[in-house]
Parts: structure tokens; sequence; C-alpha cells
């Protein structure tokens, strides 16, 4: 992975140097609220129901052992002992001290971590596939592109009051596991006829209160070009963008009010004019090699293909293969599995980690997979890179510390967002819901009859648990101070991204375990061979779904 | 209001500020004078006629089109930042700049220390800080970061070309 250099470090030490002081100074009275608001925004530090929250980036997802131990670290030491990672693939304390929060940053500059633009109208963490590298179906790996990216948005002179916040995702092929087109900026590598590598631009993505799909405005870009291509779009998205209502300030708006033409127009227009003024900016044979470098340096061992322990343990050990076969996908190198470690525990929060099960997971990455661990932005744990012949010593260790619990892409990996338990702006309660999901379908084999469900849950219409893009998606509202909860069904953050239809009225807090049965139960009832339930709802559509849930009781 | 003028306090400040409602009439035949940009875009050809020298000023809600393709007119271009969350006077000085202004590019409104930095990186020389918002400590603020991985208004270069 990328590690810092001496420049790269010097930044992010004296960003902590910077923030330790305008804390001071806020906590000395000489810095307004109003503008520290901003500030320690760009610093990821909410103030929150119980206590501030601080966001810390892991960029594009990727984390060292030695980075996931001071994570752990740091929940134990200023923290309640867990952390939360959330689908920006970023990872939350819910309880630090705003006095120590400057101690805490000076923590993570230790091992090249931060919380820069984790929050506010800046440009936020890059996101990305998390299998890049390790999927036969990429064209390239994507973090290279990410961390040009990471540099050139981090402390961005220019950008840093937006009129609202933005979100970049890079895939690295056709295949779509980072939400692209439900971002701000979707960035998709692809080849052009000459073979050359560049990249597909969509822009206007996004879900929140106005949910869209991105356009694109591009179809090829080369990518030396990336940089300046992307100064374009922000600047005429700074320029343009509205900052009279921040309901309709992301850039999301800004295109459907020109149109994706005319917004590609004056993209275009300016970024003629930014490569004229600086040719500087196309990015340099040697800074591709030099950041790429970083990304390729694991070296498989051609000897893994030949392992044949694993067969073995598939057959002997039950619990074993329902693992393997939920929670291990298939690696471009022969004789490799990808682990994804859920953090979908029967009842406990999506996506939090304890500090023990950070110190496990390091553990494990150091001793079985070249001692990094990717976070997805469905709130759990990738190991990307484990021998066949490692896997069932691995498995025990995860079970052990209630990580394999065999449910990836099933109805219980739900992606839930803290919801009005933590969150100042929440509109109603996610985590219990979830709960009451997992109670009513806590028999595994009945989700595995169901086969692939994408189920996201938001406590208010900010979106954070991605509700719009689930196959099935649940939206906390508020009705005269109770909770109650709003169904959509057919949304898809992939490659056929779509936003979800709403079923009807909302339903009581106690009633959304049962509401999803009668959602199952008809597709079931109507699925044709091999149809995952997704498949099923574009298929017939809404209408029989919702006569299901809203039948009369006899 | 203390005047940073390259990242220094300066004593001197010839230029006379005419408000937003500021009528033709109202323009002094001479000294440094900053007027709205919609009087002088109505009146460039008798604003040109003064002996002193003129600036004009605007701020994200203006359309600055016209004006990038005469700023050989002005000495002074001062962009004012009307609260602390827009940014769009960062991109505004960024296209001065681009259009060959060569003159004083002045930061107004609310120019405080925590945004002199960038605005400095977007081409800014010259940084009008409210009094009640003013301190020694203020200077501090340029170069807290001093690693600049983006190219800015103040050079050209990436961090990849920065060598």
């Amino acid at each position: 992975m990328y590690q810092y250099t001496e420049v790269d470090q010097r930044l992010v030490d004296a960003r902590v140097a910077q923030f330790r002081d305008q804390t001071r100074r806020f906590l000395a009275g000489e810095l307004p609220d109003e503008e520290f608001l901003p500030l320690r925004l760009m610093n990821g530090l909410y103030i929150q129901r119980q206590a501030p929250m601080l966001r810390v980036a892991i960029p594009y997802g990727l984390l060292s052992s030695a980075q996931m131990r001071k994570l752990g670290h740091i929940a134990r030491t200023y923290d309640k002992n867990y952390a939360h990672f959330t689908t920006r693939t970023n990872v939350q304390f819910n309880w630090p001290k705003l006095e120590e929060v400057p101690d805490i940053l000076a923590e993570l500059a230790e091992v090249q971590m931060h919380a820069i633009q984790t929050s506010g109208n800046c440009i936020r963490n890059t996101t990305t596939d998390h299998f890049a590298g390790v999927n036969a179906n990429e064209i390239e790996d994507p973090r290279p592109y990410c961390e040009l990216i990471r540099q050139w948005s981090t402390l961005h002179p220019e950008f840093a009051y937006l009129p609202r916040k933005f979100k970049i995702a890079v895939t690295g092929g056709p295949e779509d596991r980072a939400a692209s087109q439900v971002h701000d900026i979707g960035l998709h590598l692809v080849k052009n006829d000459a073979g050359e590598v560049g990249f597909e631009v969509l822009v206007g993505g996004g879900l929140g209160r106005t949910p869209i799909i991105g356009k694109s405005i591009r179809s090829f870009l080369p990518k030396a070009d990336l940089l300046s291509y992307l100064d374009a779009i922000l600047r005429v998205y700074n320029l343009n963008g509205r900052r009279d209502n921040k309901y309709k300030a992301r850039i999301k708006i800004l295109v459907q009010a020109l149109g994706a033409e005319e917004f590609a127009r004056l993209v275009e227009a300016e970024w003629e004019q930014v490569k004229a003024e600086q040719p500087e900016l196309e990015i340099t044979a040697e800074e591709f090699t030099r950041v790429e470098n970083f990304f390729n340096t694991f070296e498989y061992d051609a000897a893994a293909a030949e392992d044949v322990s694993l067969n073995a343990q598939l057959e002997a050990d039950t619990d074993f293969r329902v693992w393997y076969e939920k929670n291990t996908v298939v690696h471009k190198v022969n004789g490799y599995r990808a682990v994804v470690v859920s953090l979908k525990p029967m009842l406990a929060p999506a996506g939090d980690a304890t500090d023990l099960q950070m110190d496990v997971v390091a553990d494990l990455a150091d001793q079985y997979s070249g001692g990094e661990i990717r976070v997805t932005h469905t709130q759990n744990l990738v190991l990307a890179d484990v021998k066949n012949a490692d896997l069932y010593a691995l498995w025990k260790v995860l079970a052990e510390h209630n990580m394999a619990r065999p449910n990836i892409n099933m109805l219980s990996d739900m992606i839930v967002c803290p919801g009005g338990d933590f969150c100042a702006l929440a509109n109603a309660k996610t985590l219990g819901i979830a709960d009451q999901i997992n109670q009513k379908f806590e028999d595994l084999d009945y989700q595995y009859e169901l086969g692939e469900i994408r189920l996201n849950m938001s406590g208010c219409i900010n979106a954070c648990g991605h509700h719009h893009v689930g196959h099935i998606g649940i939206l906390g509202v508020d009705k005269g101070g109770e909770d109650w909860y709003q169904i959509t069904i057919g949304g898809s953050d992939k490659e056929d991204a779509s936003l979800g239809k709403v079923l009807g009225r909302a339903v009581g807090a106690d009633e959304v375990a049962g509401t999803l049965e009668k959602l199952l139960l008809t597709y079931v009832e109507s699925r044709e061979e091999g149809e995952l339930f997704i498949d099923t709802v574009r298929r017939i559509g809404v209408a029989p779904f919702k006569e299901k849930v809203y039948a009369p009781a006899h | 209001m203390p005047l940073l003028i390259n990242r220094e306090v300066v004593a001197q400040d010839s230029w006379q500020f005419l408000d937003a409602e500021a009528t033709l009439e109202q323009v002094p035949q001479d000294g440094d004078v900053v007027v709205p940009l919609a009087l002088y875009l109505e009146h460039r050809s008798s604003l040109a006629g003064r002996s002193g020298r003129l600036g004009v000023q605007f701020n994200g809600d203006d359309n600055i089109e016209v004006l990038l393709t005469s700023l050989s007119d002005l000495a002074l271009v001062a962009i004012e930042f009307p609260v602390f969350r827009d940014g769009r006077g960062f991109s505004q000085a960024r296209l001065v700049r681009r259009a060959g202004f060569t003159g004083q590019l002045r930061a107004v409104g609310d120019v405080t220390r925590d945004r002199l930095d960038h605005m400095q990186r977007c081409g800014f020389d010259a940084l009008a800080v409210p009094d009640d918002r003013f301190k020694p400590e203020v200077l501090n603020a340029f170069g807290e970061v001093s690693v600049h991985y983006q190219a800015g208004a103040d050079d050209p270069r990436p961090i990849y070309r920065q060598g």
C-alpha cells in the first residue's frame, strides 16, 4: 500500500499542529463558533447527541495492520472500546472528548492517518472497489488513481469551501462495487479503441433528499489528464453550485438544472483553459510509476495452488464450508481467496468493531494476508490475499471473535447507519430495527434460500445508509414524535444502478420485520428459476409486493 | 482595517472603496478608487477619463465574464467574501489571475486567519482583515502547512513536479 514520503508526513503533522491551535483558539474564545464549525468539520469532528464524534479517514478503504492496531488503541484509550466503520469506508469514534481530539490526531499521524476532510463542504475520502488489485475482471488497479486523487484533494486551496460536500468513487473496470453511480463524481477505468487506459467520467449522482443516478459527461478521459479535468469540474461547481439552500447545493442539482450536456460543455470549456494555463497538471509517467509501485508489492506464492488441505477441510467441516461459500471470494491468483470479515453479527450494530476485534484482524492480516485490511462500503472488512491452505485456521480465529457469521450479501448483511441512538441528524432509530430483522430472520438457511439481497437502512433522509440503492431500502421517518419506516424496493448500487421505488405508506416500528417477511414471501412465490430478489422486482414491478403488504387482514 | 500585502501589514492604503449603491456622480475625479462591478461595466468609458487609478469590487453573485476581458484598465480587483462558508471568491481569484491580471488582488469581507493561506495560494496578494479579527499572530497563518500537493496561482507545479 501507499507509504507516506517525508513530504506527506510533514503535511499531516502540520495539519495536527494547525488543528491543535484552532481548538485552543476556540476554547479560549478567540475563534467564534460559526468559524470553528466548518474548521472542525473539515477535520472530521462533529458534535453529536451524546458527545463529539470523530471520523477518521481510511483512504480508499485500505489499512495496514499497524493502522488497524492504532484504531483499536484509540478505541481503548480515548473511547468506549469500539469504533464504527462507515459507508464511506471511514471509521468513526463516538465518544472522544473535544480537548483530547488533538492528541488522537497526533496518535493517528504516527501511523500515517488523519481526519482531514472526512466532513464539511469539501472533497471527502475517495472510495473504490474493495477487491481492487485481486479481481481478475478489472482493467487496472484503481488504487493508484485514488491515491493521486487523495493528494490532489487534500487541503486543496480552491475547493475547501464548496457549496456542499463532494464525494468521488473510482472503479477498476466494468464491475461496480463502489456505488460509483451515486457519487458526485464516478470514475470508471476504461480502455479506448487504441487500447489506452483512461476514465469514463460520471457526474451528479447522489442520494440524500434528491437521489439521482450520475450522468456520463465524457466517455474517455486520458489518465494523464485526470487532475486537470477534476479541477475543471470542481471549479464549475464551486462557482455555479447553489449556496442559498443546503438541500439544493450538491452538484447533482446543478447538473440537473443545467442538463448534463450543458454542464459537460461548461466543464470542457473550462478544462481547455485549465490545461492551457497550467500544462504542468498533466500527470507524469514517472509519477504514475512511483505511485503504482506501492500497490503491486504482494509476492504471491506459486505453490499456493498446490494445496490439497482445503478440500479435505471443506469436506470435513460443514460450518467451515458454508463460511467459505458465503464469505470468501475468488482471487485472480490461483490458490488464494479474498476473505470478507463479517461485521454483521447476530445482534450488534452493523459495522461496529471492538478494540479486541480490531487487534485480532490486524494480527490475522499480518499472519495470513500481507499485513493489509480493506474496508467495504457495505461496512465489512476484507483480507484480500489469503492462501487456500490458511483459510481454515483464519476462519477459526474469526469465528472465535464473532466475525465469521456466514452472511455476506445475504439479508442480514445490512448497511445500517448509527441512527437516532447516536446521530444528531437522525429522525428515527435504526439499531433496534436491525435487531428486530435479525431476530425475525435468524435462520441463515432461510437467508440462503432467499439468495443475495442488499438491505440498506437510514435513520433519515440524508441517506448515510444508502437506502435508495438497497434491493430493499428502509428509511426512518418521524411522524408526530414516533419512529416510522418507509420501505422502497428495486434499488441497486452496482453497474446496473437504480433507485428503489416506494412501496406505500410507512409502517410502524414494530411492523418492519413483518413487512419484510411479506415482501420476501411475494418474491419466493413469484420468482423464476435463478432470479434474485432484485430481478423479480424488476420483472413484475412494485404492485404485487404492495398488494401483499397492504392487503387487509382477514 | 489592517491590510496585509504580501504577508506584511501595511500602514498606508491609498484606495477609497465606494459602496454598492454609489453612482457615477459620486466617483471622485482623482485619487485611487474602487467601484462596484455594475457601475464599472455601465460607465467604463467615463471612468477611464479620471486622473486617479481605478479598481473594481465584486463577489460570488456577480458574473465576471465580461470583466475578465477588460482587466488591463484596472489597477486593483477586490473580491468580497460575504460569509466564512462562501468559497466562490477562491475560484474567481484564480480566473482573474488566469486572465493575466497583475495588479493588486484584494480579498475583502470575511477575511480571517484560517483562510488567509488558501487565499494567497489562489492569487490574492492583499488581504483586508477586519479590525476585530486581527492580532499580530494572524501572520502565523501563512505556511502553517508548507506542503502543497496542488498547483495554485502562486505555483503552477503540482507535488509531482516540485522535485
